[in-house]
């Protein structure tokens, strides 16, 4: 991961701080980041969102292809991740730098979206056992300032929300063969259901408290932190124990908790969409919910 | 060179059968539960330490029908220097699945699957490990699943602190794992790896995941968590203290297995 | 006699009033832990407490500390510095191969400045050092010979027979003696075994 030096006295005032509820740059201790969501900006995806919390900025491309069902599911399509860390990020991802990572950060998401409820996958079956829309979903970090993981959910959700799937039909011939028309309408497209695609929380333990949305200099000074990834009904669909420490049982108790009473989020969320203007609504209302 | 149109070829791709069973077939013929044992209860666990005689600590585990064996390796010089690790040692954990392991044939090439594995594993144990008495060396841990029957990742886990145990290397506290599968009501320890899997087919109920915890059992400090699928909070935190319940049960057969492996290598020193 | 007690890495032993903590075992909130599975042994030592260690098979992982005396061979010399092994720490043997390095002016502790590597050590000397640093990221641990008791305890002429060192700075071989350079080192009385 891209990582700054922090001297001990550096660590030690912002342990200080983080005690006293007084951060850095001035948050509490379960304070987010200004962030600004844009959906809709690369023209040559299905479905793109670019995210940015603070100094960290994530571009999330959705493209549909067809493809072929997996046999253990025949009536559903699937979803694949993609994380590159680009070079552009730090110099630290030059070459195979970032390639762990990514690895990393990719098995995440599919470990977050490994239930049945974030993503109707059925509706992207075309034909049970022969066709299915598969999501790519590619994700590029633009910029590296901490909290990777949770800028990187928001923009999932806002790229899937934005995606668009043409409509097909599947015709049958005499001969029993099957066909896929696409419908002549280009504005004629399947939306996704995003309701229950989940958020990433991480709270990171520094001293004997924990913060949310953890800058590099944040991060530098704690040894262990929780991701929790929840839908807006407060099911969590995945935990994730990162970094070298370890935590007391009671603080994960008291973290998992957090998340529940957390404050009020204070996203700031800025489309430029201009087809769907009640995007922006609808995203914000969206994010202020999840994070009551 | 021309096509064979006398012969006729198998699919380029081949897939296991047992996958295009209609599903009423998994779920009518009711599995026996558990095979006898409680929701809470764990496997009857298998411990051995040293058996790998060329590595400087090892140990095999068996739990039910899954089976591990983790070999320890240095401390030694680095391969790859960086600035960490000159102040205090790196550990490096490396976990592969046989390819017989599972009911399908994997790669010898680590997947993404098991470098997943790896990472978790690495950062379940090093908060154990005391690497600031080892600075400039590194300390190798090699986990290989030989049958995969569901808890890989918890019962790795136990079984590496072993092997490291039994390699003399420092350590706050042995770390043992567990993990439990949420099914519905239902909470389940030790699961294998048809309760892993779940009644996947049976519905699209919520509260349905896994959970894996390790647990440093003195210190009383949860070194790894894992969990996924969909859990309500309150499941949540009530899997989370199951794990570690059953984390203590496992304590005495890891110290027993542990203290043999001391006790076959050496007699009690002179007073 | 009871039978000896055994622990593993994590048991509590004592409190901090009642023994000194010793190898194998690490503080926590003033009760003392093992850190190691082994023999737990409890031995007076003058103090006013006993101090308690846990014990193995064999001594505790070794590595390489600034201070210690190492016995190293040489596999590599250049202008600068000369390339070695180390083969044991004190008294214990390793079981892994660590490098190490002796610069030029870490050869001896006078006229530094005409130092020359090639005579003072040759590829397959044994040699007695001291470890002065673990290095940086780039450089292995970092040796030096600058003292009376350090230098080549170890060498073999062209001719392939084991030398005699004549003076500080000069080996004879008994079947040509012929004479080469090394640094050589005073090796202490208790060090010399029959």
């Amino acid at each position: 991961m891209a990582t700054v030096q922090v001297s001990e006295a550096e660590k030690v005032y912002i342990m200080h701080g983080v005690r006293d509820d007084l951060r850095v740059d001035g948050r509490g201790c379960e304070d987010y980041r200004h962030m600004e969501v844009e959906t809709d900006v690369v023209s040559n995806t299905d479905g793109s969102a670019k995210v940015s919390l603070g100094h960290t900025d994530v571009l999330v491309g959705i493209k549909a292809e067809i493809g072929k069902p997996k046999p253990a599911v025949p009536n559903e399509g699937y979803v694949e991740f993609f994380v590159d860390c680009s070079a552009n990020a730090t110099p630290e991802f030059e070459g195979r730098g970032g390639e762990e990572l990514g690895v990393e950060l990719s098995n995440t998401l599919y470990k977050v979206f490994n239930n049945r409820h974030s993503l109707d996958l059925r509706s992207l079956c075309i034909c049970p056992g022969e066709h299915c829309w598969v999501l790519y979903i590619d994700v590029l970090l633009l910029q590296c300032d901490g909290n990777l993981f949770d800028a990187m959910s928001v923009a999932i959700k806002a790229a899937l929300f934005n995606t668009r799937i043409p409509k097909v039909q599947v015709s049958e011939d005499e001969e029993g063969g099957k066909e896929i028309e696409l419908s002549d309408d280009p504005y004629d497209c399947m939306r996704l259901d995003v309701t229950n695609v989940p958020c990433i929380v991480t709270l990171s333990k520094i001293g004997h408290r924990h913060v949310v949305d953890a800058t590099l200099q944040e991060k530098a000074c704690s040894v262990a932190s929780l991701l929790i990834s929840i839908t807006h009904k407060g099911l969590v669909t995945c935990v994730r124990k990162l970094g070298v420490g370890s935590l007391d049982p009671d603080s994960i108790f008291e973290m998992t908790e957090v998340r529940n009473t957390g404050t009020e989020h204070p996203v700031q969320t800025h489309t430029r969409t201009h087809t769907h203007t009640h995007t922006y609504i609808y995203i914000s209302e969206h994010y202020s919910y999840f994070f009551i | 060179v021309p096509a064979d149109r006398k012969r006729v070829r198998g699919p380029e791709e081949s897939q296991c059968p047992l996958l295009f069973l209609p599903p009423a077939a998994q779920t009518a013929e009711p599995r026996e539960p558990r095979a006898g044992r409680g929701n809470g209860e764990v496997r009857p666990l298998f411990a051995r330490c040293g058996l790998v005689s060329q590595a400087k600590g090892s140990s095999y585990l068996e739990a039910g029908n899954t089976k591990i064996l983790c070999s320890v390796y240095g401390p030694r010089e680095p391969e790859r220097r960086d600035e960490a690790g000159v102040r205090s040692g790196r550990l490096l954990c490396d976990l592969r699945l046989a390819p017989f392991s599972c009911g399908k044939r994997g790669a010898w090439i680590q997947g993404s699957g098991e470098r997943d594995l790896s990472l978790a594993l690495s950062e379940s144990l090093h908060p154990a490990v005391c690497l600031h008495r080892y600075p400039r060396a590194q300390i190798e841990v090699n986990v290989m699943v030989l049958e995969n029957d569901g808890s890989v990742l918890a019962h790795a886990v136990t079984c590496a602190s072993m092997a490291l145990a039994d390699a003399g290397i420092e350590m706050y506290d042995v770390v043992l794992g567990s993990a439990l599968r949420q099914d519905g009501g239902a909470s389940l320890v030790d699961p294998d790896l048809a309760e892993e899997r779940g009644n996947w087919l049976a519905g699209y109920e919520e509260n349905r995941g896994g959970v894996t915890l390790s647990l440093l059992p003195n210190l009383n400090q949860v070194s790894g968590l894992h969990a996924d699928g969909e859990l309500r909070a309150d499941t949540l935190s009530a899997a989370v203290r199951t794990c570690m319940e059953s984390c203590h049960k496992l304590y005495p057969v890891v110290q027993q297995a542990i203290l043999r492996a001391v006790k076959r290598k050496a007699p009690p020193p002179e007073k | 006699m009871s039978p000896m007690k055994l622990c593993v890495p994590g048991e509590r032993l004592c409190s901090t009033e009642d023994c000194i903590p010793g190898a194998g075992t690490y503080l926590r909130h003033g009760y003392i832990f093992a850190s190691l599975a082994g023999y737990v042994l409890r031995r007076n030592e003058g103090e006013e407490l006993p101090v308690i260690s846990v014990v193995r098979e064999t001594e505790a992982q070794l590595l390489p500390d600034v201070g210690a005396i190492v016995t190293c061979k040489v596999t590599s010399i250049n202008p600068r510095f000369a390339k070695v092994h180390i083969l044991y720490v004190g008294s214990t043997p390793l079981k892994d191969r660590f490098r190490g390095t002796i610069r030029k002016e870490d050869v001896r502790a006078t006229e530094k400045d005409k130092v020359e590597t090639y005579k003072s050590f040759r590829p397959g000397d044994i040699v007695l050092a001291k470890v002065i640093s673990l290095g940086d990221v780039q450089s292995n641990y970092l040796l030096t010979t600058a003292e009376n008791e350090l230098g080549v305890v170890v060498a073999h002429s062209e001719a392939g027979a084991q030398m005699v060192p004549i003076s500080w700075c000069e080996m004879q071989c008994p079947r040509t003696h012929n004479k080469e350079f090394r640094k050589v080192a005073r090796v202490q009385p208790e060090y010399l075994q029959a």
